[in-house]
């Protein structure tokens, strides 16, 4: 059993070009290194068949809402999803997806329906949709697209890491928001406790298995939206099996960079991730830094 | 419409059409255009720099940045700029007995062409009209009306109202107010039956456009509006305040939900409260609760939980209190509070009849306060 609260960060150096292209090979690279890392495995097939289970129907959530500049784009996850595809694990498909085509096709992909290769498609994809059935828990009451809930059965959340003015920060867990029919209705009170009660209904911590967080450029200040004043190339991918960990892990990067660049912390502008606590307290993960145990490898 | 029906027409795929659904239907082919979402310039927010945006609409006051949408799902930020996404994108359109609102003051035995888009700025979580409130515009199927056909659809069905309803009028702010001001200069009413979460100024702007508003006030404590509203009460108050002293006439309609809100002394408070600041003669109607959305684990709200409750504001000096959804209960009916004679008769929606000459009990003469003509 691998600690839970391991956190890796895979800093990969020339991973976006001098034009501003992400270089797929790079990507790959990363995410080997992360993934092995991640299950202290000797390489990716190992790790792999360490992190997951045969015959999965993958799923890869990626978020696509604010366009080219700011988003998961194909270079990052298609590498990820052939990984899947060429492993040991014989998965019977990998979906990369989120809530609409249009966002997706924003964001630079070529929608796949077909049989080779990932299928990429939104929930609004004709056949697709939300579930009829209102899945109620606790504060919740959303529709779960079904993408997920038919689809998947083993969900990876490939979720751009930024700073959010509600929420604080958006990482893996608040990707889910684009899993449901009525995200609008989770931005009160900071996203919390919403962020952790969606992360906990079954349709969805049932599928998760892995977070990784796209860090390539953090937009530390002023998100979710992209300015490019304050956004930082970082050009780093941090991985998890602990959802809170690997948020609570990219809410300090966020710091880190808003400090560096004078700006005041998130807790004295009032927005702290407080959902990150609440989640550690309803046992999704570790929150608290002290409980993160950070391993730092470049490539 | 049972629940399972409504809700795969509405947000399955198709609209939302009750009763009278085939003529419109028919009418409506014409103007059909699903799955576009309108982007007409919003009012009622400001600027901010950094492409951010601030709604000024309701009391959310929702702070935006490009490309996020409010609470209510249907309004926009698209770079720097907010759009309204369900400008003439109607989801829901019905003939309705004015009646079903409810008014029960204001026309009487009319119909008026109820009509809705998708969204809503709070979350009820005993809302009957879910799966078109609580969701995106593009999650249901629209039809493109525009306030001129709007108002052609009300006169060509006989309706002398068009009635903003099912979702949250508030948050298709522009189309209401363009519709409404086509219409009356047709000849037609406007009313609008809403939750009243919407700030000061808006409100004022559309008092001037409509002639009546029926506000669901959901509770009556704070703590309440915050769990199960996902809004604030205050402002609701204050938006009766404004509606009470303006010339648009006011109904009020309570909710009774067993074990949430049917506290007597709350119900008392309450009363009181109307009675101060809306006056004696406005309508009161305490409705029955039957389980919704999140809420199914609940009960229907026994009848004499609704009779104790009109009790309650009768003793406290309201005039007119009824029970709604309890079809046949003696309390559907208006009574002259002054020789106790029925002069509206009402069964379920429909009035049976309707004693009144000039807004006066034909038996005593007593003026009832209401919008007859």
């Amino acid at each position: 059993m691998m600690p839970p609260s391991r956190v890796v960060s895979v800093k990969a150096g020339n991973i976006i070009g001098r034009d501003g292209a992400v270089d797929p090979k790079r990507v790959r690279l990363a995410l080997e290194a992360g993934l092995a890392a991640l299950a202290e495995a000797p390489g990716i097939r190992e790790a792999l068949d360490r992190l997951f289970k045969r015959d999965e129907r993958f799923g890869i959530k990626i978020n696509t809402i604010a366009g080219p500049a700011l988003s998961t784009l194909p270079e990052t996850s298609l590498p990820l999803a052939r990984l899947l595809l060429e492993s040991r694990l014989a998965p019977k498909s990998v979906v990369i997806w989120d809530r609409t085509n249009r966002e997706l096709r924003d964001a630079g992909y070529t929608l796949n329906l077909g049989s080779s290769g990932p299928s990429v498609l939104g929930t609004d994809t004709e056949g697709f949709g939300y579930e009829r059935e209102l899945v109620s828990h606790k504060n919740i009451g959303s529709l779960f697209s079904t993408i997920l809930s038919r689809r998947v059965t083993s969900s990876i959340s490939l979720a751009i890491l930024k700073d959010h003015g509600l929420a604080g920060v958006t990482g893996g867990m608040k990707n889910y928001f684009g899993a449901v029919h009525n995200p609008n209705k989770y931005h009160d009170t900071g996203c919390d406790p919403f962020v952790a009660e969606l992360f906990e209904t079954d349709e969805i911590r049932s599928r998760h298995r892995l977070t990784i967080l796209d860090a390539l450029v953090v937009q530390f200040h002023r998100g979710p939206s992209h300015h490019p004043r304050w956004a930082k190339k970082l050009e780093t991918f941090l991985f998890s099996l602990d959802p809170v960990a690997a948020d609570s892990a990219g809410w300090s990067v966020i710091e880190r960079l808003r400090a560096r660049a004078g700006l005041p912390s998130l807790e004295e502008e009032g927005r702290e991730p407080t959902y990150l606590r609440t989640a550690e307290k309803m046992g999704l993960g570790v929150a608290r830094s002290d409980g993160i145990r950070l391993v730092e490898i470049e490539v | 419409m049972k629940r399972r029906t409504f809700f795969q027409t509405a947000a399955g795929a198709g609209l939302a059409l009750g009763t009278n659904a085939a003529p419109l239907l028919t009418h409506l082919d014409a103007f059909s255009d699903p799955g576009r979402l309108s982007h007409v310039e919003a009012r009622h927010y400001v600027k901010l720099p950094d492409r951010e945006i601030e709604c000024r609409l309701c009391p959310r006051n929702c702070r935006l940045g490009d490309k996020e949408r409010g609470y209510c799902g249907v309004r926009e930020n698209v770079g720097g700029v907010y759009h309204t996404l369900v400008y003439a994108k109607v989801c829901a359109l019905n003939n309705d007995p004015i009646e079903k609102k409810p008014f029960f003051h204001f026309l009487p035995g009319t119909s008026a062409l109820s009509l809705a888009t998708a969204g809503c700025n709070v979350n009820c979580k005993f809302c009957q009209n879910w799966e078109i409130s609580q969701v995106r515009p593009e999650q249901v199927r629209n039809i493109d009306l525009p306030p001129r056909d709007a108002a052609d659809l009300a006169l060509r069905h006989r309706s002398p109202s068009i009635a903003y309803t099912y979702s949250e009028p508030v948050v298709f702010f522009e189309y209401m107010m363009d519709t409404a001001a086509v219409s009356r200069s047709r000849g037609l009413r406007n009313v609008v039956v809403t939750g009243g979460y919407i700030n000061p100024e808006p409100l004022a702007e559309l008092l001037r456009a409509v002639d009546a508003v029926k506000v669901d006030l959901k509770g009556f404590n704070e703590k309440f509006y915050a769990e199960y509203v996902r809004g604030r009460l205050g402002p609701v108050l204050e938006a009766i305040k404004l509606i009470a002293r303006s010339r648009t006439w006011l109904e009020i309609v309570y909710l009774v939900i067993p074990g949430l809100n049917d506290d007597r002394d709350e119900i008392r408070r309450m009363s009181r409260w109307l009675v101060r600041e809306a006056g004696p003669d406005v309508p009161l109607h305490f409705s029955r609760f039957h389980p919704m959305y999140l809420m199914k684990n609940l009960p229907s709200t026994p009848l004499s939980t609704l009779e104790s409750a009109r009790s309650v504001a009768l003793s406290e000096g309201l005039r007119y209190v009824y029970i709604g959804n309890v079809p046949g209960h003696e309390a559907e009916n208006t009574v002259c509070p002054s020789c106790g004679r029925v002069v509206i008769r009402r069964v379920g929606f429909q009035v049976k009849d309707n004693e009144l000459q000039s807004g006066r009990c034909r038996f005593c003469r007593h003026p009832i306060p209401g919008v007859w003509t």
